[in-house]
């Protein structure tokens, strides 16, 4: 059974409140690896795996946490997920996780999940909270899935490591490079709040 | 790599030619939110700075004498972290009881350093690099000093943005990322001043 | 009221964070011993295909092939200092030496496969290297490593897809300090390695 609740826990951070483009949270750890697609896919899987369980697991023991050990009781958990991330990369991909270093670690620091276990599974049942985490934790990965495509993409010609464009093309290599992770990431902003905002605009007009 | 200018070749590239804020995204949230006034930004950044020299030289010791000898090193994520937040919480004690000035001015900023990822990554970066204490110490200071140069520019020209007309859509965020990329590219021309080798 | 008494106030956080920070732990502790033996395979298996790729020898996925074509063709030597003696398909011997040098941000270890006459290069191979993820950590990708295969150093740099001569190698475009570091690093190689293998 899917009740209203939980669909409306589901859907709003996919749009109006997605945590990267509304918010601007948590971009930290990630948009560091977006300039390639492969790299990009592991990481947020990570975090979404991280988001949902450590927003799961507060909510469980929600109760019984003293308010004022909150944060580092949140931080001890979110830790745990991260490093469970951490070891299962390195015993399975190794080769993804060597290229990913330090960043698998920094996604106990991503400001999402510390906040949405403040916001939302402090106050929420376990399952609420289970869905917010994979909703947050997908409305966040796919604003940076399509950084990282237009970024290896226009940076390289390949995509996944697989050449796409021909020899016509000539690399951006400005893509690849760090200001092309800001540029892109503006530009998407500006796209995504100039459609929501004429949206708005619109709905307030009739 | 042994060389002495080592650690002074690190301190200069954290800064300048491998900025954390600006080639490796690290503290971008506070960097977009808190960049709006220069006050507030100065007092952040050197918070920072304060926090990551200290913290790396930390993390270095329990790294080298805890973590490594017991064979406990998987534990770092959970232990570099506490002890970031345990060293921001006793900062905040000592300046509340001693300097009210201080407290007045830095008080407000050092519960969102805890979770800002730069400074995390300092750390995670000294480890992976396997840096010496002295090493470490410089790659903090420099990466806090780089952070501040970065914040502290955004906040300038943001302050003058104020009254530039900016397209809806850009406004906020958007706006202050493509700086951060402009002034990515510029920080970009400084790769080539230090050969570290 | 027992909400603010001793108890609550001083014991029970600490009790608490004691037993979330023992679970924690364990449950780390439990994974990270679990697939430590995977670990260790894992870089046993990386390193065997390191020493391959040096040599030019193409390898087959499966872990067990690796193995089997590492061991029927590959022999350590350590006398004096380590390197290792590659017998090619066509019956040739070649030779793989482990070098490390200082790159952009630490260190990188690497090896490099020469012939059998010492003078021109098999190929190399990166083992560990802490560079720019998508900039100076591209000289793990093939292409980067391919344009050694059948060159004579010493080396100079040219920019990204220009290399043509037997003496030049690509830079990599973006990362400037990354490039030179290798190109000390292999230069240092090219008169080291011969050393090495010739037991000086």
């Amino acid at each position: 059974m899917i009740s209203k609740r939980m669909k409306k826990t589901f859907l709003t951070p996919l749009g109006k409140e997605n945590p990267v483009f509304v918010q601007i949270l948590g971009i930290c750890s990630t948009l560091a690896v977006t300039n390639k697609l492969e790299n990009t896919v592991v990481m947020t899987l990570g975090v979404l795996f991280t988001t949902m369980f450590s927003s799961f697991t507060l909510s469980l023991i929600r109760k019984f946490i003293p308010s004022r050990i909150r944060m580092i009781v949140e931080t001890m958990v979110i830790a745990t997920f991260v490093i469970i991330v951490d070891i299962v990369l390195k015993a399975y991909i190794p080769d993804v996780w060597k290229q990913l270093g330090p960043y698998v670690g920094l996604i106990i620091t991503n400001c999402i999940i510390m906040g949405r276990a403040e916001a939302f599974a402090l106050n929420n049942t376990p399952g609420l909270s289970l869905i917010d985490g994979l909703a947050s934790g997908i409305g966040y990965s796919y604003v940076l899935l399509i950084i990282a495509f237009f970024r290896e993409l226009l940076g390289t010609g390949t995509l996944w490591g697989v050449q796409i464009l021909g020899d016509w093309w000539v690399n951006w290599s400005i893509m690849i490079m760090p200001p092309g992770a800001f540029f892109m990431l503006a530009i998407f902003i500006w796209i995504v709040k100039e459609t929501f905002m004429t949206e708005k605009k619109e709905a307030s007009n009739e | 790599m042994n060389s002495a200018y080592y650690p002074i070749a690190v301190f200069f590239a954290a800064i300048f030619t491998n900025n954390i804020l600006l080639t490796n995204y690290l503290g971008m949230c506070s960097f977009l939110s808190v960049s709006r006034e220069l006050k507030t930004s100065v007092g952040l950044g050197i918070a920072v700075t304060f926090v990551m020299a200290s913290t790396t030289v930390l993390n270095w010791l329990a790294y080298t004498y805890i973590l490594i000898p017991f064979g406990l090193f998987y534990l770092r994520y959970i232990v570099f972290i506490i002890i970031i937040a345990a060293f921001v919480q006793l900062v905040e004690m000592i300046i509340e009881r001693t300097s009210e000035g201080l407290y007045a001015a830095l008080g407000i900023f050092l519960p969102l350093i805890t979770v800002n990822c730069a400074i995390l990554g300092v750390s995670l970066f000294m480890v992976i690099r396997d840096y010496s204490l002295l090493t470490s110490f410089f790659f903090g200071l420099g990466s806090g000093l780089g952070w501040f140069l970065a914040i502290l520019a955004m906040a300038g020209i943001r302050q003058k943005l104020v009254k530039a007309k900016v397209p809806a859509g850009l406004e906020g965020a958007g706006i202050t990322l493509i700086i951060a990329g402009i002034m990515a590219l510029a920080f970009m021309g400084f790769s080539g001043m230090i050969t570290i080798s | 009221m027992k909400k603010d008494g001793f108890y609550a106030l001083r014991i029970y956080p600490l009790v608490f964070m004691l037993m979330v920070t023992v679970v924690c732990i364990s449950i780390v502790t439990g994974l990270f011993l679990s697939t430590k033996e995977r670990v260790e395979a894992n870089e046993g298996l990386f390193l065997r295909k390191t020493i391959l790729q040096a040599a030019n020898i193409p390898y087959p996925d499966d872990f067990r092939e690796v193995t089997a074509l590492y061991e029927a063709s590959v022999t350590e030597v350590s006398d004096g200092q380590l390197y290792y003696r590659v017998a090619q398909p066509d019956g040739s011997f070649t030779y793989v030496v482990p070098i490390e040098g200082a790159g952009l941000w630490g260190a990188i270890s690497l090896l490099v496969g020469f012939t059998e006459s010492l003078d021109e290069l098999t190929g190399i191979g990166i083992f560990s290297q802490n560079e720019t993820p998508g900039l100076g950590a591209r000289i793990e990708e093939e292409w980067y490593r391919m344009q050694f295969v059948g060159k004579r150093g010493p080396f100079v740099l040219v920019d990204e897809g220009m290399a043509d001569a037997p003496d030049e190698i690509d830079a990599i475009t973006g990362a400037t300090r990354t490039s030179l570091a290798m190109r000390d690093i292999i230069n240092e190689a090219v008169t080291l390695g011969p050393a090495i293998v010739r037991g000086q």
